[in-house]
């Protein structure tokens, strides 16, 4: 499509064209020779033919629009990171923790130049683009206007200087100049947003991709923490008593709605709830109207405002009658306030909420992704026994739909309802909450930690119900493209792996836990050892799995000064022995029984018996004659049988039965032998 | 616009097979046609209102099903010119101030003729135009260097006032980029833009579903989102007053940020390169695509004027070597941008007059 509309615009096209088909003067051209001479032919023709062909004189279209079809024909690569990385093998992050320092360290690059750019915009004076790039040149952000007046005050206040603007007002106060309510108001809009404080400076960073941290550690409950804390930053300061805007809004010597509003919203963002409902009765009692803004914002102050689910309720009901009486029309943003504060009031909000989505409905105001946010939370966060009835019609009705923001709680959505997914074991829900994603522009509403948890969430949810080959399916098509799984995600992998006898899959799976950098989560290393030292398995997988034992092994030993190494558990020692044993590798089996010892752990009677039998296997007696030493160094009840199992199943020397014999009337003081044996075998 | 009349042309083509295949009688043919006039009524009465010439050209119209069609053709074409005239007159102040501008080099051209202007420049012409140019002076009895040397300084000339438009060229379309950056100037403007569109969005959201809404809500009612009172605290109000008021108040420094935290929500980094071309698109890092040559058409002429030339080589003659020479002049102002229509059409003249004045000569042979 974007190929004709380049073609129509070109001159060589035209011509081109021009060569082919007929011509307005009803002739064929032949544009560079003189053979064409016949000229005019019926004019009937040359009418029909004229109206065949319709030029279009010109086509204005989007400067987007051959960019956007093009960059529609780009899928993802399920083997490539993301874009944002560098195409480099060296810097393309392989787990969750690199992939978050590789778009931190580019994303603060870029912010260590705009620092530069605006602190020091005297050195970027040149424009060197033609034409002028704004946006990659400083800003002004130095006042022009000099001197104390009103017209500076008010440049001071459109820069956002929140000192500097306080400072000229007091001035201007104790010069006896007036200032206009106008001005006033702004200034008031502007101490009340920041909540008194400054812009913080790094608010730019804030709305960059890099420091939408990719959580990946953290697994879910740490991340409504994460995301707790970033709502909680970006409200700022707290408001403090008698602060430049309370003081200023004192001194006013008239004020408007506007004044009033203002006030009231800085205050509810800055948390001081009780004194923005207090303003708000000053403001009744003043006979002004609030704007719906300020109701939104008094709306989303109930729940801090009473104790009880039902008060809240009364009050939340209170400010909409209060809107409708004062003719104020209420939008998208009251109703999604109004969810946000019943997901406050327990069971009142579960028999509300649906109240208020009628409504919604009875006002022609088409819920956004927040309101089936909220409606979620109401009836799913802390239910026991939830039924899947409300999502699946919330399901349904977003399917239909293509969102654009229009909430910042939009985000939440696609989470909230894996969750609930997750919540309900239901495998089909969450097919229609991915269908929904991938619906449009949908997928935009994931940022980058959000579509990690989502998606860990999902591939859980995936491990539980389905199908092994569909979850490898997924796990091929979604691991470290889309998302880096969580030690969670990968545990539940290995069930479900467990669950569909598919365990010779692990040493691949085990590779993956080494890039994803979970190599040392002792919990993950324990469901692999175990995993795979539980059954017999064919030759082939008992070699492949003796490899990842050994690096299991590498792990627990100390090898340069970097790593602190792992302690060895009692399980995790056996099933080792046990996985080297079940390969034939004595020597490595004897050498991990050693370590029994060291550690003080004890193996149990299955360990031993998978040595002897990889020791009779191998013809290893010496070997076998040493675990029976150690058996009974350690003082097991199973030495004695251990020994006889020995006597029988080895062909024995003499020497070698008379160590046998030995062993057992050392009992309790065997240690400097087993000791002088152990360095005997430390010799490789 | 276009469609519409595209459309016509089908039904136009449509008609004609249906004439040429004569197994239907002249009464069924009268019936499609009128059908066919009656809704080239309605479009046009939707257009411009000016129907009564199709309605008076349908009433005496009972002659031969081809007329009708002629008819009918020729009304589209009315209608297409008439259009194109209301164009004209809009951009007629825009064309003057560019005629004013061009006549400059063309004034300048003008003045200095003959044999000097060979060594004025030293870039070569085209040997075949010059070669072709000889054949005209060749055919002439007397002067024939002179001849050749002028038809050869009016080619150079309008070389030269390519080249110099060429340069104006690049002036213009930097003055229209200059332009475009800007346009962003404040960042209060830009907040006003997003909030603004984000609104309009909002609106159009708001329409579209309650057209579906209103579908869906006879099978819905059996849901439990749908089932149930409402909190009637609210009636309905027209959208109308709430319009007006926000279009008065002049953005806060609260609309601003909410505009701003609204787009964070659905802003992500480009996931291929395009999308980061998209995006460097829009903050003005980069050149806009597509880039094409349609910048300099703020003059009225359609394409197909700069290219097809031939119509202006009625005053020649239909063969000989002014002809091939006229053809090949034709040919190369066809693929020049650089020229607006009326110098091209100035340039085909004055070779017109030129060759009128000759003609005694040429008559003599």
């Amino acid at each position: 499509m974007a190929a004709r509309r380049v073609g129509a615009g070109c001159w060589q096209r035209a011509l081109w064209l021009g060569r082919r088909c007929r011509l307005p003067g009803g002739r064929e051209s032949y544009r560079s020779s003189s053979s064409s001479t016949a000229l005019g032919k019926t004019v009937d023709n040359s009418q029909v033919t004229q109206e065949e062909i319709v030029l279009p004189r010109r086509k204005t279209w989007d400067k987007l629009a051959v960019l956007q079809t093009l960059a529609s024909t780009v899928n993802r690569d399920p083997t490539a990171a993301h874009y944002m990385f560098q195409d480099d093998p060296f810097l393309m992050p392989r787990n969750a923790v690199n992939s978050r320092l590789y778009s931190l360290s580019k994303e603060s690059g870029r912010n260590a130049a705009k620092y530069i750019i605006k602190n020091f915009p005297q050195y970027f004076d040149k424009t060197f683009a033609e034409p002028n790039i704004p946006c990659l040149m400083p800003e002004a952000l130095t006042p022009q206007t000099e001197g104390l007046s009103e017209e500076a005050l008010r440049e001071r206040i459109h820069l956002r200087m929140v000192k500097e603007s306080v400072d000229m007002f007091d001035q201007l106060l104790q010069a006896g100049t007036p200032v206009s309510l106008e001005t006033t108001n702004s200034l008031l809009d502007l101490l009340c947003f920041y909540g008194g404080g400054e812009p913080r400076p790094e608010k730019e960073q804030e709305e960059k991709e890099g420091l939408e941290e990719p959580e990946v550690n953290a697994s879910e409950q740490k991340a409504p923490k994460k995301r707790f804390q970033r709502s909680s930053q970006s409200s700022g300061p707290k408001w403090r008593e008698n602060n430049h805007a309370e003081r200023i809004f004192k001194i006013m010597p008239e004020r408007n709605a506007h004044s009033y509003c203002t006030m009231i919203r800085g205050m509810v963002k800055h948390e001081a709830y009780s004194k923005a409902y207090d303003t708000y009765i000053d403001l009744l009692n003043e006979r002004h109207k609030a704007d719906v803004h300020t109701f939104n914002a008094l709306i989303r102050a109930v729940p801090y405002l009473k104790d009880r689910f039902t008060e809240r309720w009364e009050l939340a009901k209170d400010f909409l009658t209060q809107m409708a009486q004062q003719k104020v029309q209420p939008t998208l943003l009251t109703f999604n306030s109004v969810l946000k504060s019943l997901r406050r009031c327990g069971g009142v909000g579960r028999t509300m909420s649906l109240l208020v989505l009628k409504e919604m409905e009875a006002l022609d105001i088409e819920p956004s992704l927040a309101s089936y946010d909220h409606l979620l939370s109401v009836y799913y966060k802390g239910v026991d026994a939830p039924s899947s009835d409300i999502i699946s019609e919330v399901l349904n009705e977003v399917e239909k739909r293509s969102f654009t923001a229009q909430d910042p709680d939009d985000a939440s959505f696609f989470t909230t309802a894996m969750q609930v997914c997750c919540d309900l074991k239901d495998i089909n829900l969450a097919y229609q909450v991915n269908k929904a994603l991938e619906k449009g522009d949908n997928w935009k509403f994931l940022d980058v930690d959000r579509l990690n948890i989502y998606w860990s969430k999902f591939f859980s949810l995936l491990c539980m119900m389905e199908q092994i080959e569909v979850v490898l399916k997924w796990y091929k098509e979604m691991s470290s493209s889309l998302f880096y799984p969580t030690p969670k995600n990968i545990l539940d992998l290995l069930q479900a792996l467990d669950a569909a006898n598919q365990l010779e899959v692990i040493p691949s799976v085990w590779e993956d836990v080494k890039q994803l950098g979970f190599g040392r989560r002792q919990d993950l290393l324990e469901e692999f050892l175990s995993l795979m030292s539980r059954d017999q398995h064919p030759s082939e997988i008992q070699l492949a799995f003796a490899k990842c034992a050994e690096e299991i092994k590498a792990v627990h030993e100390p090898a340069g000064q970097v790593q602190v190494p792992l302690e060895w558990t009692g399980s995790a020692l056996g099933n080792v022995v046990v996985l080297f044993a079940r390969a034939g590798r004595t020597q490595d089996a004897w050498k991990m029984m050693e370590c029994f010892q060291k550690t003080n752990r004890i193996p149990t009677d299955k360990v031993m018996d998978e040595f002897l039998n990889c020791a009779k296997q191998t013809n290893c007696p010496d070997e076998a004659i040493k675990m029976v030493k150690l058996a009974a160094s350690l003082g097991l009840l199973s030495s004695q049988r251990l020994k006889s199992r020995t006597e029988e199943e080895f062909e024995l020397s003499e020497t070698q039965k008379k160590a046998l014999e030995s062993i057992k009337w050392d009992g309790d003081s065997s240690d400097s032998d087993s000791d002088s044996d152990s360095s005997d075998s430390d010799r490789e | 616009m276009w469609g519409g009349v595209r459309g016509g042309g089908g039904l136009a083509a449509r008609l004609l097979g249906a004439a040429r295949s004569s197994a239907r009688s002249k009464q069924e043919l009268f019936s499609t046609s009128s059908m066919l006039s009656k809704q080239k009524d309605k479009s046009a009465a939707s257009k411009d209102g000016s129907p009564e010439g199709a309605a008076k050209k349908q009433e005496d119209g009972a002659g031969t099903p081809k007329q009708q069609l002629l008819d009918i053709i020729g009304d589209m074409k009315v209608e297409v010119s008439y259009r194109k005239k209301l164009q004209q007159l809009k951009a007629s102040e825009s064309k003057k101030q560019a005629m004013a501008k061009l006549e400059g080099p063309d004034s300048e051209g003008s003045v200095p003729q003959g044999v000097t202007e060979d060594t004025q420049r030293g870039k070569p012409l085209n040997p075949e135009l010059v070669k072709a140019a000889s054949a005209v002076a060749s055919s002439l009895p007397r002067n024939k260097k002179q001849t050749e040397s002028e038809l050869l300084a009016q080619l150079r000339r309008h070389e030269e006032t390519t080249d110099q438009q060429k340069k104006g060229g690049i002036i213009n379309i930097r003055n229209v980029i200059s332009e475009m950056t800007i346009k962003r100037q404040s960042p209060a403007q830009r907040g006003t833009r997003t909030s603004r569109r984000i609104s309009l969005q909002l609106d159009e959201d708001d329409k579209r579903l309650r057209r579906e809404r209103s579908s869906a809500l006879s099978m819905d009612s059996r849901r439990s989102l749908k089932v149930g009172k409402r909190l009637n605290i609210f009636t309905k109000a027209s959208t109308e007053p709430e319009h007006a008021l926000e279009t008065v108040s002049s953005p806060t420094i609260w609309d601003l940020e909410f505009a701003k935290e609204v787009a964070a929500v659905t802003a992500q980094p480009p996931r291929n390169g395009f999308e980061e071309m998209i995006q460097w698109t829009k903050e003005g890092i980069m050149w806009e695509f597509p880039i094409d040559n349609e910048v300099g058409m703020e003059d009225d002429a359609e394409f197909h004027e700069h290219i097809f030339l031939e119509k202006h080589l009625e005053g020649f003659p239909k063969e000989g070597p002014i002809r091939h020479f006229m053809e090949l002049v034709i040919c190369g102002l066809s693929k020049n941008p650089y020229l607006s229509v009326k110098q091209k059409v100035e340039h085909i003249e004055w070779f017109q007059k030129y060759f009128e004045e000759k003609k005694e000569l040429l008559q003599e042979i």
